[in-house]
């Protein structure tokens, strides 16, 4: 029996694969995450209202959406439900968030292995026009900066927010501050929708290479946006069977009940799955269970998407098209919001703190993310963190198997094999850091 | 024209154990895209250790299992200069929390894997291992101040303390009583976040991140740790003097302010130079630190 071990890069945090090969054929694909820091042993006994500035070093890059995650649990044990214009400067911050997380994903993650370079800043590595990738790498940042800029405007601080409060925000969005950024966003829009354009070609053009958009089999989907258009604030987590059609529909505080859970002995982080079955979270299950993006550029692209490959669809590569996808509509969306008014007085309201067990759910860009405290005199007994990445660790293992079959045979293993268990790995573009905390 | 020109110094990111806020940050200052090379950074490029010519290294995120200290050991022979970026590479960051005893035994009870890196017992800065010639504190630091750390400190202007930059009115005649709850109530445009009741630490908190939390009107936790007047006394007369602060500007009890910054889970010392708090080691020079 031999081991092969592939280090990873272009993911977040730290993390391995291991395959076991006997005989001409893969036996076994493990995802090692393969750091931890536990966050979830030290948060014990910190004062709760903390909690909304501590959480968001869990991930740099999910900090935002931990950050509005740990305010509703907060605001759920202490029955408080924060104003409109929370709501909505809230759903900006997540806003910035998807941009900023899809546009790394799509250009910094996944784009280097479509032209077959090491990384975006090295593309002139490939066989692609040099002259055309030096305004590749450049525009790609641009765009990716709209999200931190509106990460700024909405959450103060630009990495570890900390405009959302329990029971609201700490201030609203003045008007020319709100016009300012509309003008940005505006203008990098049509930007962003041909840098995905090029992201699409190049994607096709890696299908033909390789003959594949991910042969794995279909699955359970799991996300908690709105059925009729995206939502990344909503209170309810749906599963959807392989067939397309609704399984399970529940709040936050059951996903304990309908979700299992498993430790592992090779990995810092666990697994779960929906009643025995691999479930997979992310862009493609937030696509296959929304009608619709709501906003017309996106609905572009999704109907091209769904016309070819159908609905739900499943091929893995997919996860990288939506993406794209999303990252579109979150520039439409926040155009919607910035043009609102979002500078009345109404920031927040008050609350007493009480203790109690509460949760708190949003949309983050790889899946439902669940904060779920429980408070004892006003500190923190224990903190679970339900995490999103967690919910994809099965797909991760079984496409790994797949792509394992695909590029391992009795003749020996074809070197396509370790480009292909980055691929896999990237479409599902997991969060090392928040696995394990 | 091509992204990649050899004569460009080379830079490497060495992530440790963190949560990539830091290399996030550095993706959003691209103006060194021009400027330097980078040659090593997992988040973004496919390159799996740091190559032999890198003249210097970045290192994210604290020293928290075996694997850290073999990495950060074998990147630091390599280069001419080492940079310690962010709160959890100067102190160990928000991980210490862990350091309570019985957090860390729970920890290392339960969470350990045989076959992976193995768990240190606590979460440790990296100059316990390496000499640093550069910390950048912040949580993570602005991308105005990786340049900043990139290019030099002397291209680097700031205030010596976030008050400076903050720009919100210290009033004489608004003096509360009580502190607030950590982000409890409304927040005045434009008036000190310390005469509307909220513990915020900018007074003595090193500038150069422009103030973007207290702007807004989230109270300063202290993320840059403690400016040049400070950062090479005991953690007692940096807590000493925002005592003053408040004693000065505030009717609230002498006693309620101690028991506020003392807590030993108030974020302002999750994010500080958090091993100033009685085991660390000797004190930074004020000269190494932007």
């Amino acid at each position: 029996m031999t081991t092969l071990r592939f280090p990873l890069s272009r993911i977040e945090g730290h993390a391995r694969v291991e395959m076991e090969v006997e005989d001409g054929k893969v036996i076994s694909a493990q995802f090692q995450a393969i750091e931890m820091r536990g966050f979830r042993y030290f948060m014990q006994g910190t004062p709760a209202e903390q909690m909304p500035v501590i959480v968001p070093r869990i991930c740099g890059v999910c900090s935002t959406a931990h950050h509005v995650a740990s305010v509703k649990a907060l605001e759920d044990i202490f029955e408080v439900e924060p104003p409109e214009l929370a709501k909505e400067i809230r759903e900006l911050l997540l806003l910035g968030q998807l941009i900023q997380n899809q546009a790394t994903s799509l250009f910094i993650f996944t784009m280097p292995d479509r032209v077959g370079a090491s990384s975006i800043f090295h593309m002139d590595e490939s066989e692609a026009d040099p002259e055309q990738q030096l305004s590749l790498a450049q525009r790609a940042l641009k765009v990716r900066q709209i999200g931190t800029k509106l990460i700024t405007l909405a959450g103060g601080q630009f990495i570890h927010p900390v405009k959302a409060i329990i029971g609201g925000i700490t201030s609203g969005i003045k008007k020319e501050d709100a016009e300012k950024m509309l003008s940005e966003v505006k203008e990098m829009l049509p930007i962003a929708c041909t840098l995905f354009d090029e992201y699409w070609e190049m994607s096709l053009a890696m299908r033909e290479r390789i003959g594949t958009w991910g042969d794995d089999q279909p699955a359970f989907y799991i996300a908690s946006t709105g059925r009729t258009r995206p939502q990344l604030n909503s209170d309810t987590i749906r599963v959807l069977g392989p067939d397309g059609s609704e399984r399970a529909s529940f709040p936050p505080h059951l996903i304990r009940e309908y979700l299992d859970y498993q430790e592992t002995e090779y990995s810092y982080s666990g697994q779960s799955s929906y009643k025995g079955q691999v479930l997979r979270a992310n862009s493609l299950a937030r696509m296959n269970l929304a009608l619709s993006m709501g906003t017309p550029c996106a609905d572009n692209y999704l109907d091209r998407l769904t016309k070819t490959f159908g609905k739900p669809a499943h091929p893995i590569l997919l996860f990288d098209l939506c993406r794209g996808i999303e990252m579109v509509y979150a520039f439409e969306r926040a155009i919607e919001i910035l043009s609102n008014d979002l500078d009345y007085e109404d920031t927040d309201v008050p609350y007493k703190p009480k203790d109690g067990e509460g949760y708190g759910l949003v949309e983050a860009p790889r899946g439902p993310l669940v904060h779920h405290y429980t408070v004892k005199d006003g500190l923190i007994e224990d903190a679970e963190f339900i995490i999103p990445t967690v919910h994809n660790m099965l797909a991760i293992e079984r496409a790994l198997m797949v792509a394992g079959d695909r590029y391992v045979s009795p003749s020996g293993i074809n070197l396509e094999l370790e480009k292909a268990v980055g691929r896999v790995v990237r479409a599902f573009d997991p969060c090392i850091a928040c696995a394990t905390q | 024209m091509s992204l990649i020109n050899q004569s460009l110094p080379r830079f490497a990111v060495l992530q440790l154990s963190g949560c990539a806020g830091c290399e996030v940050s550095l993706l959003n200052a691209n103006e060194w895209v021009e400027k330097y090379q980078l040659v090593y950074m997992p988040l973004v490029v496919s390159t799996h250790t740091v190559p032999e010519d890198t003249e210097i290294l970045l290192v994210s995120g604290g020293v928290r299992n075996d694997e850290d200290v073999y990495n950060l050991r074998r990147a630091v022979k390599i280069v001419d200069r080492v940079i310690a970026v962010g709160t959890c590479a100067i102190s160990g960051g928000v991980a210490n929390l862990g350091d309570r005893d019985e957090v860390r035994e729970m920890f290392m009870a339960q969470a350990n894997r045989h076959h992976l890196p193995h768990l240190l017992p606590k979460s440790r800065p990296i100059d316990a291992f390496v000499d640093v010639d550069l910390y950048l504190p912040g949580c993570p630091p602005t991308p105005e101040l990786f340049m900043g750390a990139l290019t030099g400190p002397e291209n680097f202007q700031a205030s010596s303390i976030v008050c400076q930059e903050c720009g919100r009115k210290k009033l004489k005649d608004m003096r509360p009583k009580h502190l607030l709850g950590f982000q409890q109530g409304e927040v005045l445009p434009d008036i000190c976040l310390i005469n509307q009741g909220y513990l915020c630490v900018g007074s003595s908190t090193r500038g150069g991140c422009r103030a973007i939390c207290t702007r807004p009107g989230h109270p300063c936790v202290g993320c840059r740790g403690p400016s040049d007047a400070y950062i090479e006394k005991e953690s007692s007369v940096w807590f000493d003097r925002v005592q003053q602060v408040f004693e000065r500007l505030t009717d609230i009890p002498p006693q309620e302010i101690y028991d506020a910054l003392h807590s030993p889970q108030l974020s302002l010392f999750l994010f500080q130079f958090a091993d100033y708090m009685g085991n660390g080691g000797p004190a930074r020079s004020k000269e190494k630190v932007l």
